[in-house]
């Protein structure tokens, strides 16, 4: 009990020493503190880091780091003269939406960050900048294509990925030109803002290209059974079947096809084939399946921002996380690498200015030409159609980046 | 054949909701506890099963040998030990208990598994086996044949057995049972063990179809409910009648408006039968 006590003096003497290192922090400390804030960009990354929308989450965030550590890497972000370390605040809204809205809203009010990368997919993508808008914060979203996104009117929002008509046309007009008995398609949709959108283009481009749809349905987001809703397609007899969800969703449908032994000249799923994790986990039944997505490693562009070619970013992709890298990934670093390229040219990291440089941005990246519709939708690429063959993503088109032809047969 | 094929569906989607229920009609009839861990339960059956094929390439029906104990003690110590203090209270007391275990069952799971889905995969597939153009998963026909199984062992438990009988009597008439010498205490852990284990096994077999993530807890546990309202509390074949009532309205309103309507219409049903036939198809006081 002694060792507790303390005498008067004694209390006194140690009163004092902790007033001292108190004094001591602020006056030498707060300095330093306030020095450090200085030097730092912070962006704000809500994300669906678990989840049934997991996988892709954790794809953009490895785009958000490789481009964070490329950019630290020289410095920072030249800003007036003065590099700023970029710094990524990730926060998980767990796949769920609302939650994505108030993660998005803490991280402007609370977080105090100066940028931000939007939420995942059109829905929460959409949902989030809401938030965003209303505090004028510059969103460059990296994986929304729907064009509801970005018919809001809004100003301080910026996209990736080009109207989802971009990925329907080309692909409908080659199984039309390369498989003439392919007359029959069945679409299924995932009742969720991208899924069913990019469902309901396919739908127009296939009746504008003549095919006859035979079956157009949704399912409910958490479906865990399609069994019913397989047997009803299967018993149309389609001659390509055109299913959109996310990874977890068409990997479930995939499994439940073969199990009801479906089969088909055709078989699309978007988007999910473009992963390395849907060809590893599908496996033999990945073969033939055909997708397309706004960006595949095999293109070729010399680019004026800090990844400077296709090849040069998918290499640092390769050394860092040692596998070719995505649509997901690639979208995700090139929203930071566009911040960097909107940022340097401001001068500044005023948000008006920042955003002002955005909209005026059309340049060339590893990605592709950049530039920005008046709704804020980049309207510059031609994305590609490709098909699963031997494992692995073969591209169909553009006929600039070509690698085979299409199969057909998908059992 | 589509009328076959979505018939042969909903039969062997029923017995598998019917297992995934039984072990809540068991507990809500019992005990008078909604038990709202019960979908968490499932979940970590699941999760025992993947993990058992994953690290020692135990097969899912050898893994409900390892669950049924596993979850019998954890239920029966959950009730001894938290439950059976409030089990007196009004319904609304042990609701809101088994609401915050399930709350921290759930965040354990998220926080040890992640809300990753996972995925069973048997290796080599058991494909499917079809007669006549009917095509039926060899996975769904060993997981609805172990599903009837369970159902039928928990008839003859509850029909044959000593305890069964006591649980029986405690569900028909409490009071009556203690002048008897029934240990209640002890008979309302053991149904709620009971419980557990159906839970746990359920989930053992859903790993086989279904993918794993702590978040389907919540679909598990809304099917069970309706479930139970639709077949009615107090006896197996309640349970087995609701899960293939169930998964009839579902593939049959999934063929004619479309799958996006399809849990619209089960929980449709659910109203109208609680409304029109609250006691449900075989709904009666007893368990037997």
């Amino acid at each position: 009990m002694e060792s507790l006590r303390m005498s008067g003096p004694k209390l006194a003497c140690s009163r004092f020493v902790f007033a001292a290192a108190v004094f001591a922090a602020i006056v030498c400390g707060a300095p330093a503190a306030s020095e450090a804030a200085e030097d730092v960009v912070r962006f704000g990354a809500p994300l669906p880091l678990t989840g049934p929308l997991a996988p892709e989450g954790i794809k953009q965030q490895q785009g958000y780091d490789l481009w964070a550590e490329q950019a630290n890497k020289i410095g920072g972000i030249l800003v007036g003269g003065k590099r700023y370390k970029v710094e990524i605040d990730y926060a998980d809204y767990q796949s769920n939406t609302p939650r994505a809205v108030q993660t998005t809203e803490q991280m402007i009010s609370q977080d105090n960050v100066n940028f931000l990368f939007g939420a995942f997919g059109s829905g929460a993508a959409k949902a989030a900048s809401t938030v965003s808008e209303k505090y004028k914060v510059p969103t460059i979203a990296a994986a929304a294509s729907s064009s509801q996104v970005y018919d809001q009117g809004y100003k301080y929002l910026f996209g990736t990925f080009t109207p989802n008509d971009t990925l329907t046309t080309p692909l409908t007009e080659i199984i039309k030109a390369q498989a003439p008995d392919v007359k029959k398609v069945a679409i299924l949709a995932r009742n969720d803002l991208f899924p069913l959108a990019i469902a309901q283009e396919m739908e127009k481009s296939a009746k504008a290209n003549g095919f006859e749809v035979v079956y157009f349905e949704k399912y409910a987001i958490g479906t865990l059974d399609h069994s019913a809703t397989l047997s009803q397609m299967k018993s149309l007899a389609p001659q390509w079947i055109f299913i959109t969800g996310y990874i977890n969703d068409l990997l479930l449908i995939r499994k439940q096809m073969v199990d009801q032994e479906m089969k088909a000249g055709v078989v699309t799923m978007i988007a999910g084939p473009a992963y390395q994790d849907f060809i590893d986990s599908a496996g033999q039944s990945a073969e033939n399946i055909t997708s397309a997505s706004w960006w595949h490693p095999a293109e070729r562009y010399a680019g004026k921002d800090i990844f400077g070619s296709t090849e040069n970013f998918v290499k640092l992709f390769r050394d860092k996380y040692h596998s070719d890298p995505d649509y997901g990934q690639a979208s995700a670093a090139l929203c930071g690498a566009l911040f960097q390229l909107a940022i340097e040219r401001a001068g500044s990291l005023d948000r008006e200015k920042v955003r002002d440089e955005l909209a005026k941005l059309d340049v060339v990246t590893f990605f592709g030409p950049v530039k920005f519709g008046p709704n804020g939708q980049i309207n510059s690429l031609e994305p590609p159609v490709f098909q699963i063959q031997g494992a692995r993503p073969v591209v169909l088109f553009p006929p600039a980046i070509k690698q085979g032809e299409l199969k057909l047969g998908v059992n | 054949m589509l009328v076959a094929q979505v018939l042969v569906n909903a039969l062997v989607l029923g017995c598998l909701y019917a297992c995934i229920a039984i072990g809540f009609s068991l507990v809500w009839g019992v005990l008078n506890v909604i038990n709202l861990i019960h979908g968490s339960f499932i979940v970590l059956g699941a999760y025992l099963a993947w993990g058992l094929y994953q690290s020692l390439a135990i097969p899912p029906w050898y893994a409900l040998l390892v669950a049924a104990p596993l979850f019998f003690v954890f239920g029966y110590l959950l009730q001894r030990s938290l439950l059976n203090r409030v089990i007196a209270a009004p319904v609304l007391v042990t609701l809101t208990l088994t609401f915050g275990l399930d709350l921290i069952l759930n965040n354990a799971m998220i926080y040890f598994f992640k809300a990753d889905y996972r995925k069973l995969s048997l290796h080599p597939s058991m494909g499917s086996v079809s007669l006549f153009d009917v095509v039926v998963p060899v996975d769904r026909l060993i997981a609805t044949a172990s599903a009837l199984a369970l159902t039928g062992l928990l008839y003859l438990v509850l029909r044959r057995l000593r305890v069964g009988r006591a649980i029986v009597a405690v569900r028909l008439d409490r009071d009556a049972a203690v002048l008897m010498g029934v240990d209640v205490k002890s008979i309302y852990a053991i149904a709620f063990g009971f419980g557990a284990a159906l839970a746990g096994c359920a989930g053992v077999l859903m790993a086989l179809i279904f993918p794993i993530s702590p978040l389907t807890s919540s679909t598990y546990l809304g099917k069970a409910f309706v479930v139970c309202v639709l077949g009615g509390l107090g006896s197996v074949s309640g349970a087995l009648a609701g899960g293939l009532l169930l998964a009839l309205v579902e593939g049959v309103g999934s063929t004619l408006i479309g799958p996006a309507h399809a849990t619209t219409l089960s929980f449709a049903l659910l109203i109208v039968f609680l409304i029109a036939r609250p006691q449900g198809l075989l709904g009666r006081k007893g368990f037997e």
